[in-house]
């Protein structure tokens, strides 16, 4: 199992775990703001390009569509992305989860929370991600970063926010744990593919770093121990 | 969907510079698709320079018609919101592309000046632009700063070498669009075998960019 170690990588940490659950130790040593001359003359490859902050996914969860109940009667919003409403005092409306929040935050409207953030269907998604050895199916593929933006913000519209709360995170733990347990199996077979159905983009988002630096050094390592290939000699500067 | 600016009756679809037709929500998507593709492969992707200029296009009218709008209308904001979301994913595309072209700009112009007649161009006007000056100022600069105070015969460096090249080794993950059948992975060492894999519409893999590079510009596979 992974060992906690403060920020110290030893050789057989695979995955440092903070208690945050979006901040996987992965995104520590962030390379962003490198000077351009530096970076290109350094020898290693810069990762930097190929990440993405949990922010940003968390932006991509944030045009999730959600219920909201209004206070206010608006028009129709004819928005670039698609139309919305029009919003009558009482009437349910659909609205991306980026404006749900914003009219909450101004206290013009009621999230209606969706249909899975409930502690009997949550309840029954943990036991089954516990039995099974696989991924099981989310009910969203943004649950984790809805949970957290929900309750967060609108705490008060969704019943049992605490135990709703403790679900979701124990749910996230038990799919992290396989996660790690997958990618070290994945590492130490050396298997070229690996498919990956039901992850969601934030779990592949915190061992995305890791995982590829860590293969990319050991392709760069492997290649220039067989004798005779060249494969190496691109990265080999 | 109905036009975005139906509010005040004016249409902008018209002028449309994308052959097919494409409702402005799905350019942002789009957009989207570009942006993450960009983001996550290690290469330049070809440059998806129409998408940009329609993006460019739609803000630029919406924010006209906020003008018009008196102060105070909620739906003002609404929609402000709306842009400074898009306006991000389009920077952030943006930036990343130049990122990448900083980062192998020898690599990238090499790619342009061999590309055959005809062939989309890997780089818009304006990054190609951007990639010739960045070449220029970085010669000029190292050989202000070391190169001419080195021994005459040691005086020149070849930036192709000198830069690293893309990792097209590297692994990605994705996401199937459109099925394939048969894709071949190469194996990770000499005792493996290689074998083929079919990928499924919807399914999500984990594998190394060479293989799938294709598919990620034709569309097929998008990168996560």
């Amino acid at each position: 199992m992974p060992i906690v170690h403060n920020g110290a990588v030893t050789s057989c940490v695979f995955f440092a775990v903070s208690g945050n659950s979006y901040s996987a130790g992965t995104f520590i040593s962030s390379t962003v703001g490198v000077p351009a001359l530096t970076h290109s003359f350094c020898k290693q490859n810069n990762p930097a390009v190929q990440t993405m902050d949990p922010s940003e996914v968390e932006f991509l969860a944030e045009k999730e569509m959600v219920k909201i109940i209004p206070n206010f009667s608006l028009d129709k919003i004819y928005l670039i992305g698609g139309d919305l409403g029009p919003f009558n005092p009482g009437l349910p409306v659909d609205v991306p989860v980026w404006l749900a929040l914003n009219l909450k935050q101004r206290q013009k409207c009621r999230i209606v929370p969706p249909e899975w953030m409930d502690v009997e269907k949550l309840e029954e998604i943990r036991e089954l991600e516990r039995k099974e050895d696989a991924f099981t199916p989310v009910p969203s593929p943004y649950y984790m970063e809805l949970t957290k933006l929900l309750l967060n913000h609108a705490s008060d519209n969704i019943p049992k926010a605490d135990e709703i709360r403790t679900l979701v995170k124990d749910i996230w733990d038990t799919r992290i744990a396989k996660l790690r347990l997958s990618a070290d199996s994945f590492i130490s077979q050396q298997e070229a593919h690996a498919k990956l159905d039901n992850l969601t983009l934030m779990e592949i988002n915190t061992t995305r770093t890791f995982l590829l630096d860590s293969l990319n050094c050991m392709y760069k390592l492997r290649s220039n121990l067989q004798p005779g290939s060249n494969k190496g000699k691109a990265l080999d500067y | 969907m109905s036009d975005v600016l139906s509010d005040d009756g004016s249409d902008i679809h018209q002028d449309d510079s994308l052959e097919e037709v494409m409702t402005p929500a799905e350019l942002i998507a789009k957009l989207e698709e570009a942006w993450l593709n960009e983001k996550f492969s290690p290469e330049l992707l070809e440059n998806k320079s129409e998408v940009v200029e329609c993006v460019m296009e739609q803000l630029t009218h919406m924010e006209a018609n906020l003008q018009r709008v008196k102060k105070g209308d909620v739906k003002v904001s609404v929609h402000r919101m709306e842009m400074d979301r898009i306006r991000f994913v389009l920077s952030s595309y943006l930036r990343s592309r130049l990122q990448k072209i900083e980062k192998f700009f020898p690599h990238v112009l090499e790619k342009e000046k061999s590309r055959a007649e005809g062939d989309p161009s890997l780089l818009s006007p304006e990054e190609y632009a951007f990639a010739k000056e960045y070449l220029a100022n970085t010669e000029t600069y190292l050989k202000a700063v070391a190169l001419k105070h080195m021994p005459p015969n040691l005086q020149s460096v070849d930036m192709l070498k000198a830069v690293p090249e893309p990792c097209l080794d590297s692994f990605v993950f994705l996401r199937v669009k459109e099925r394939q059948d048969n894709i071949l992975v190469e194996p990770e060492t000499d005792e493996q075998r290689e074998y083929v894999v079919d990928l499924e519409e919807g399914s999500q893999h984990l594998m190394r960019y060479r293989t799938i590079a294709p598919l990620v510009s034709s569309g097929a596979v998008q990168l996560i």
